[in-house]
């Protein structure tokens, strides 16, 4: 019923697409797209605003963002895209080992731990683990993965659990097939289409996140030219020259707005069950 | 009733349990002995490596009680845990419960103040886009609430500080808690967090415009208003999750706000304590923040029960609408 009622959107997944496609061939293609080398300093050139030369200003050792940018999309792209599909992985696995297994003591213990870990907010664990094990990248993304598997197999546990009502589910059952198999061939597949819807606007939250623990300093430390520390680098400078943050934040904005989109489309497309508004 | 209550405390009291046990099993795994860095102050560092040193290390462990079994080193923290006593800040030496009770109300005013903010908004943009569904204004909230969802909120922050402080004047910059500071942290803080809501009610409303008691009572002739208010009220029960669960966001999420307008909350103590590793100070705050969200979980259970007495008989499809 709901999906008459969200209007169809081909607009919005075409969009999303097309942006990232472009992000992406800005990124990958760095190397020989960038105009400048994104660690050169450049004394002369020091906080310069957006010019013909410098189209989206330097920073203060003279270092062209655009270049940085470009660059540093690399680092924070892959990582992110890395955490994500850790937290997947791990995801699936909890939910359909959950959903499986309905009401055993193995469900409950798993629910267990997804409710304890629940009553972290993401930010607030993140912080701790920089506090205790120190700022970095590594232990930003050791952070998200430990907390961000907890969606991906609550999503999973409630596809599964629809799964098990359904007659292919009954059939394989009877034919006596087994546990793994069933997982593998009956709840797998249906699990991976919302998940997968899940995940676009999970990455997109996740690039958000990791830009803000990395705007407070605990990300990725300068000089690696990264749009963590390119932000956490911009934030000091902000009132006399925001230039330096405003170009790794508008390159953030137009990827996660990239996979908002991606998301909202695929949402309208694909959703079998009507249940997902997260 | 009461059993289903009683069983949602235990749950919670399980659920801080064993969040607590996650908190010292992440302290103990932590690199760096507390120890040396509790001696880590300037002037008392001159005399690593004597023998005056280590004696004063092995004494102060002792005092510490880190030399114990680690089974009895949880019991007992868990014991000082239960009276409030969350230890002293290494740096500055103060009780971390006190500081952090000092700090909470500003927080706390902050992430109440956002909420309304996030529910006005949220109301009002939701119930729009919906009553004009497919039209322009569905439309323009729609595309304002993606663009709006793809912002950092430092971005937000930052050019809100930019233009009401900076350029207009209509703000001060200072680290005060006080009513004249609230507005801007707030607005930002409950403008970020709006089109979540926005969305789920619109949703919300659109599924009870399609029940069939509201095309009875279309039928029926009941003026439009009247039909929409019923609906609109019918739509409210599953929000008051929402807001709670985003009330439990605002709390920790406040960070980079409190950060930005150097708001004297406890995420802003936090971050500075993660800054010079002062442990206990950021166990303290993990400890909080887990409590609040905890706290606000049950809440929202009680609430839940009193409001729609079905919940007791499908506590699993209660678990699945807090997604």
């Amino acid at each position: 019923m709901k999906r008459r009622l969200n209007s169809k959107n081909p607009a919005s997944l075409i969009i999303g697409l097309v942006v990232l496609a472009i992000l992406a061939i800005a990124i990958l293609g760095a190397p020989l797209l960038a105009p400048y080398d994104p660690v050169a300093q450049n004394a002369a050139e020091r906080l310069e605003k957006p010019s013909d030369k410098h189209w989206l200003g330097t920073d203060r050792f003279g270092r062209d963002i655009l270049s940085r940018t470009l660059h540093g999309g690399q680092t924070t792209l892959l990582s992110s895209l890395l955490a994500l599909c850790a937290a997947l992985a791990i995801g699936l696995l909890v939910g359909m080992a959950a959903g499986m297994f309905h009401g055993s003591a193995l469900d409950h213990i798993l629910m267990r731990i997804i409710d304890v870990l629940l009553a972290f907010p993401f930010m607030v664990f993140a912080m701790v683990i920089a506090g205790l094990f120190g700022t970095g990248l590594v232990h930003l993304l050791l952070a998200v993965v430990s907390v961000w598997w907890v969606s991906f197999a609550r999503l999973t546990r409630s596809v599964v659990l629809h799964a098990k009502n359904e007659t292919s589910y009954a059939a394989a059952k009877v034919l006596g097939a087994s546990n793994l198999a069933i997982m593998r061939k009956e709840l797998l597949p249906k699990a991976i289409s919302p998940v997968l819807i899940l995940a676009t606007f999970e990455l997109g939250t996740l690039i958000l996140s990791i830009a803000a623990l990395s705007f407070l300093g605990l990300g990725a430390q300068p000089p690696a030219p990264e749009w963590g520390s390119m932000l956490a680098d911009g934030r000091a400078h902000f009132f006399q020259a925001p230039h330096i943050l405003i170009g790794p934040a508008a390159f953030i904005v137009a990827t996660v707005l990239a996979f908002n989109l991606i998301g909202e489309g695929l949402r309208d497309r694909l959703d079998p069950y009507e249940k997902l508004e997260l | 009733m009461h059993t289903v209550l009683l069983r949602k405390l235990l749950e919670a009291l399980l659920t801080l349990f064993f969040a607590t046990l996650i908190i010292f099993a992440l302290i103990r795994l932590a690199p760096g002995d507390p120890v040396r860095l509790m001696l880590g102050h300037p002037g008392e560092i001159a005399a690593k490596g004597t023998s005056a040193y280590d004696e004063k290390v092995a004494e102060l462990r002792a005092e510490l009680g880190l030399d114990r079994n680690i089974a009895v080193q949880y019991v007992s923290w868990l014991g000082r845990l239960a009276q409030g006593d969350l230890g002293t800040s290494i740096f500055t030496g103060k009780q971390v419960g006190s500081e952090i009770a000092a700090r909470l109300p500003a927080t706390v005013t902050l992430s109440l103040s956002a909420l309304l903010v996030q529910i006005a908004l949220g109301l009002f943009f939701g119930m729009v886009a919906a009553l004009r569904s497919g039209k322009l204004a569905d439309q323009l909230i729609r595309v304002a609430c993606v663009a709006l969802a793809s912002t950092p909120a430092f971005v937000v922050g930052l050019v809100a500080l930019a233009l009401f402080a900076v350029k207009y004047g209509v703000y001060e910059i200072s680290s005060d808690f006080s009513a004249a500071r609230l507005w801007l942290p707030a607005l930002t803080l409950g403008v970020l967090g709006a089109p979540q809501l926005v969305r789920i009610m619109r949703a919300n409303l659109l599924t009870e415009f399609g029940k069939i008691y509201v095309s009875s009572a279309q039928s029926r002739g009941l003026d439009r208003k009247r039909v929409v208010r019923h609906a609109a009220r019918n739509a409210l029960i599953p929000l008051v999750t929402m807001v709670a669960l985003s009330f439990a966001g605002l709390i920790g999420g406040a960070v980079v706000i409190e950060s930005i307008f150097s708001w004297p909350g406890i995420g802003k103590y936090a971050l500075d304590s993660i800054l010079v590793k002062d442990y206990p100070v950021i166990q303290g705050y993990a400890l909080v923040a887990v409590l609040m969200v905890v706290l606000i979980h049950f809440l929202v259970d009680v609430v839940y029960s009193a409001l729609d007495p079905r919940i007791h008989h499908k506590g699993e499809a209660g678990r699945e609408e807090k997604a």
